[in-house]
């Protein structure tokens, strides 16, 4: 532990790598989180890359509300995602279905019922600067000591 | 030229402003500005719990008018709640705020005025006065109504008169749609018709 | 001698390019693209479904939600499909207030779509530089409207909210920095030399096939095709503007026409606040029974919407076309087969700005 271990926290914190995939959403929060890498937000500046890579992601977004079409391929996209690495649900799709949980839909929230989710960012869509605000809260606490706390 | 070149690249980033701006730059501070329509906030003032707000929400389970210590209050639910601002505007008290809506519509004099209509189909209705007695407006004017919806008095909402159900005060509807949700046939029908309106007093 | 093997290549649903998830599957044979197959079905959710049965008020936030990017036209077809149906006519004042919305909505949609297209082509300079414009045009929007993406704006008879004369000043001055900003980066975009190497020529769609295969919207306007369902709205005739066309047909004349026809929204939206006359912003009305088949154009192209309403103002069966499923099918027919390179086909599937979430619905 010790130095070594305070600089992996560190380094951590300051180089966060973002996958996002849309399971069914209007495409609103998409463009949301496309908006944070414009200039006026710049999530770059915080140390978040958006890759949409999830071999090399840190932080999975999950945006809209799981189509059928998701059922047997989220999973296996979480599972391609190299440990430590946390799910946030941006938008209220993800987290109760929003306007499409109405009898008749195709739909199957929350999409905490079959990948897990660390943070929620409620709003539809919510602003980039909530969502941004959400990714830098949790970062620093899910990867602090993280050797410590699961090897 | 190549030299000369590669001066002009070093010299360029030891310039004090640039050193100073890689190190210390910032995007300017992101606030939210007034103009955006939040959710929902309570501006306090009474609640007399007209249920406008949750007849014109159009997000399943976004609000509800609850009752604590202190009166009825309505509350958000985040992560349902689509901001849309409706609640605010069909408010009839002005219990709401979110972002400049309330002002918006006390400015222009609009309001979105909300009317129930009830439908009974007939053909399909048995007269078993589920929904008589389930809706909470009759339950409030006749507690003792029982099974089949025989009415003590002739003003209640909907009561069972030969053997079909009758609507016979429809403006006492606050449209929450329990008679629809207990009707086994699903012959009675609520619709909550919405106009967007302005006082014409401009 | 060489053997050239013929690999099948997938595209997505996950893939950098891509904002949305589709799978595009390639036929090539070497780095030539023989035929291409976009496989869709990851974003079916069922909207019209969900929207039988239910009044405006609830119809219209799932419109809204049918395409995130484009809320505004969806808003607006619907409502006036639904004013067409009940005999409302909408205020004076809220007829051009629509129409502000609406050509803001269109500005910040095509400035989408040319970030995602110089994104594609790795010219990340420009795609920032069209990001951040489009965050300035947004605020006008938020503005206007009091929210970014779903606005919400629109109502039967009329708009939610007036627009107070310092906001109209405001969005005057915004759109004069947004049209000098948009001046100078479609001149870089024209004359880059890099970015016309990975763009014209390439997905060549030409006027026949674009008339044959129903493109619509910018992707046939920059195949010379003159099509353009604001002429026939009566704001627009009353307004007056001209469509946008140019006739190379490859993917530097579909990214400039949406350059150009930004200039062209900037212009109907000062000619609107011009003639922004004072008055009421609602005329109430109450929605009836009927059925009406309504189009507009959405910043992709041609949407319609097939509404039958019973008496209480319910809608009770709903189809809706958006523009999408045409480009994306001319796309994987017409523009890519024959593209030189694997890094053409996303480039090219994104030139004719794809919206995968109003395609399925």
């Amino acid at each position: 532990m010790g130095i070594l271990q305070n600089v992996k926290n560190a380094v951590r914190q300051r180089s966060i790598h973002v996958a996002y995939v849309d399971v069914g959403s209007c495409n609103g929060c998409d463009i949301e989180i496309l908006a944070c890498l414009a200039p006026r937000y710049d999530i770059e500046q915080y140390g978040i890359y958006v890759h949409n890579n999830p071999r090399e992601a840190d932080i999975l977004l999950v945006i809209g509300a799981y189509t059928p079409g998701w059922a047997d391929r989220l999973l296996p996209l979480w599972e391609k995602i190299p440990d430590p690495k946390v799910a946030i649900a941006i938008g209220n799709c993800p987290i109760s279905g929003c306007l499409f949980a109405r009898p008749g839909t195709l739909i199957h929230p929350p999409v905490a019922a079959h990948i897990p989710i660390s943070a929620e960012v409620p709003g539809c869509p919510p602003r980039p600067t909530e969502i941004l605000q959400a990714v830098l809260a949790l970062a620093p606490e899910v990867f602090r000591d993280y050797e410590v706390r699961v090897l | 030229m190549m030299a000369s070149s590669f001066l002009w690249y070093l010299v360029e980033f030891i310039r004090p402003s640039w050193v100073r701006k890689f190190f210390t730059v910032r995007t300017a501070p992101l606030l939210t500005p007034p103009y955006f329509r939040g959710f929902p906030e309570p501006t306090g003032k009474a609640c007399t719990r007209a249920l406008r707000c949750m007849m014109v929400c159009p997000a399943p389970g976004a609000i509800d008018v609850v009752k604590e210590a202190d009166g009825w209050h309505p509350r958000i639910h985040r992560g349902h709640c689509i901001r849309c601002g409706l609640c605010v505007e069909a408010c009839p008290n002005g219990v709401l705020s979110s972002g400049r809506v309330l002002e918006s519509v006390t400015a222009s004099g609009t309001a979105l005025t909300l009317t129930f209509r009830i439908d009974v189909d007939t053909v399909s209705c048995m007269g078993c006065g589920n929904c008589a007695v389930a809706c909470p407006v009759n339950r409030g004017l006749d507690p003792q109504m029982a099974y089949g919806g025989r009415a003590s008095r002739d003003d209640l909402l909907l009561c069972v008169v030969e053997g079909k159900c009758k609507v016979v005060r429809e403006d006492r509807c606050n449209g929450c749609k329990t008679c629809e949700d207990h009707c086994p046939n699903g012959a009675i029908r609520v619709d909550r018709v919405l106009q967007a309106v302005q006082a014409v007093s401009l | 001698m060489r053997r050239i093997v013929d690999v099948s290549i997938p595209l997505g649903p996950i893939h950098p390019c891509f904002k949305e998830p589709a799978r595009i599957k390639c036929e090539t044979s070497g780095e030539r693209v023989l035929a291409v197959e976009v496989e869709l079905g990851y974003m079916k959710k069922g909207i019209e479904r969900i929207m039988r049965g239910r009044p405006w008020q609830e119809v219209m936030f799932l419109a809204e939600r049918v395409c995130g990017i484009c809320s505004v036209i969806h808003n607006m077809v619907f409502i006036e499909g639904m004013e067409a149906i009940s005999g409302i006519s909408p205020a004076p004042r809220a007829a051009l207030l629509r129409v502000v919305a609406n050509e803001l909505d269109r500005i910040q949609s095509h400035l989408l779509a040319n970030f995602s297209y110089c994104y594609t082509i790795e010219h990340e300079t420009l795609a920032m530089y069209l990001l951040d414009l489009r965050e300035q045009v947004m605020d006008l929007l938020e503005r206007l409207t009091g929210a970014r993406v779903t606005c919400a704006y629109i109502v039967p008879g009329g708009v939610r909210f007036d627009l107070r004369d310092e906001d109209a000043a405001l969005i005057r001055a915004g759109l004069a920095e947004v049209t000098r900003a948009s001046a100078r980066y479609t001149r870089i975009f024209e004359t880059g030399p890099l970015i016309g190497l990975r763009s014209r020529g390439v997905g060549i769609l030409t006027a026949k096939a674009a008339r044959e295969s129903h493109a619509v919207g910018p992707t046939a306007r920059g195949s010379g095709i003159s099509e353009d369902l604001r002429l026939r709205h009566p704001t627009y005739q009353q307004i007056g503007f001209s469509p946008v066309v140019r006739s190379e047909g490859d993917c530097f004349a579909r990214v400039m026409v949406r350059f150009q026809e930004v200039q062209e929204s900037i212009g109907i939206i000062g000619r609107c606040l011009d003639a922004l006359v004072q008055g009421p912003i609602r005329a109430g009305g109450v929605c009836g029974a009927g059925k009406v088949s309504y189009s507009g154009e959405a910043p992709r192209g041609e949407l319609s919407y097939l509404i039958t309403t019973d008496e209480a103002g319910r809608v009770i069966d709903i189809a809706i076309q958006t523009p999408s499923i045409m480009n994306i099918e001319v796309c994987a027919h017409r523009m890519i087969p024959g593209v030189t390179s694997l890094a053409d086909v996303t480039a090219t599937f994104v030139s004719a700005d794809p919206c995968i979430a109003c395609t399925e619905r």
